[in-house]
């Protein structure tokens, strides 16, 4: 094949995904919206670790898909942190009634 | 050709990315974070990660977004939509911080130094053949398995060499599960306690004399709630 995809394409296309979630993370100000951004973020790094499994040579003794099993386990954090997520945004909502980031100012009551 | 594919795929999926995070309205937001997820879905299967393609598909679009979505449902905001997007002076300081961060980024990509006997990053154009003509070195052997028959080659390391994080990553899964339903339960229970506590009076009250509001009035409030 020697027209392949160059590595530092995956790369780049990680990097700008990512930074676009990191804008999103700071810019907005709804929870949710901000919960949003960070799956952006998790998946430009699954794009990452998936990327560098097809395209290097493994250590010897790491398995024949260490980056896979990475990316694996990464979209299963984030189900959970999402689910966590929103159950608290939901509590907060319930005490503010708004689910602006903003407006969060304390943890008690 | 592939090149081509990629292009398409990555410009879409940094256009959706951008929509996620700019969109006015969250509906919309949530439905672009769809679009960006099935993206990143061709860019595994792209990456002959077809496997984790599915999951992808199965798990964000399935699951994750479909929570999202409710969440956002159940939070909407009295006085629109407009207040989603803070201030403009908030706006530049994390324009300036996401193009730092790329920048950063796009440096070390371009300037990775790579461990003694690899080739840089920037170097490797083209993934390793997994052709069965192509020189039968074992590592070929072992990606070629790897790649053709992922699910498979999945559950055995799940359950040989990663079972560890696999029952962590179960354990985590079912204290998310009672987490949630923890949180979700208490704010529920708590602001109308009395209501709850009320309930089962009536219902037991009903059956001997079905008119008797007082008696059941009475008895949820001198009866403690649980």
């Amino acid at each position: 094949m020697a027209s392949d995809i160059p590595l530092n394409w995956f790369l780049y296309f990680a990097a700008a995904s990512f930074s676009i979630g990191l804008v999103g993370v700071l810019v907005r100000r709804n929870a949710i919206a901000v919960l949003m951004a960070i799956e952006i973020m998790l998946n430009a790094a699954n794009v990452n670790l998936v990327a560098f499994w097809r395209y290097r040579n493994a250590p010897p003794g790491a398995g024949p898909l260490p980056g896979v099993i990475l990316a694996l386990f990464v979209i299963t954090v984030a189900a959970a942190e999402v689910a966590v997520g929103i159950g608290m945004i939901l509590l907060c909502y319930r005490r503010w009634r708004a689910a602006d980031v903003d407006r969060y100012d304390s943890m008690s009551g | 050709m592939v090149q081509f594919l990629f292009l398409v795929i990555a410009a879409l999926g940094l256009l959706t990315a951008l929509g996620t995070v700019l969109a006015r309205n969250l509906v919309h937001a949530a439905l672009f974070l769809v679009a960006f997820f099935f993206t990143i879905a061709c860019q595994f299967v792209l990456l002959e990660a077809e496997f984790l393609a599915a999951l992808q598909v199965l798990v964000y679009i399935g699951a994750v977004a479909i929570i999202l979505m409710f969440g956002i449902m159940l939070t909407r905001n009295i006085q629109g939509d407009d207040t989603t997007i803070v201030s403009a002076a908030w706006k530049i300081p994390a324009l300036a911080a996401g193009l730092f961060v790329f920048g950063i980024l796009v440096f070390g990509i371009n300037n990775a130094v790579a461990p003694a006997g690899h080739s840089p990053w920037s170097e490797s154009n083209m993934r390793p053949s997994i052709a069965t003509d192509a020189g039968s070195s074992k590592a070929t052997a072992v990606r070629r398995e790897a790649v053709n028959n992922m699910a498979r080659t999945v559950g055995n390391e799940l359950m040989t060499r990663y079972v560890v994080g696999f029952e962590v990553a179960g354990l985590l899964l079912t204290v998310a599960l009672v987490g949630a339903i923890a949180l979700a339960h208490r704010e529920e229970a708590e602001p109308d306690a009395r209501s709850r506590g009320e309930q089962p009076a009536r219902r037991a009250s009903a059956s001997p004399q079905p008119q008797a509001a007082g008696p059941s009035l009475v008895s949820s409030g001198t009866s403690p709630p649980r």
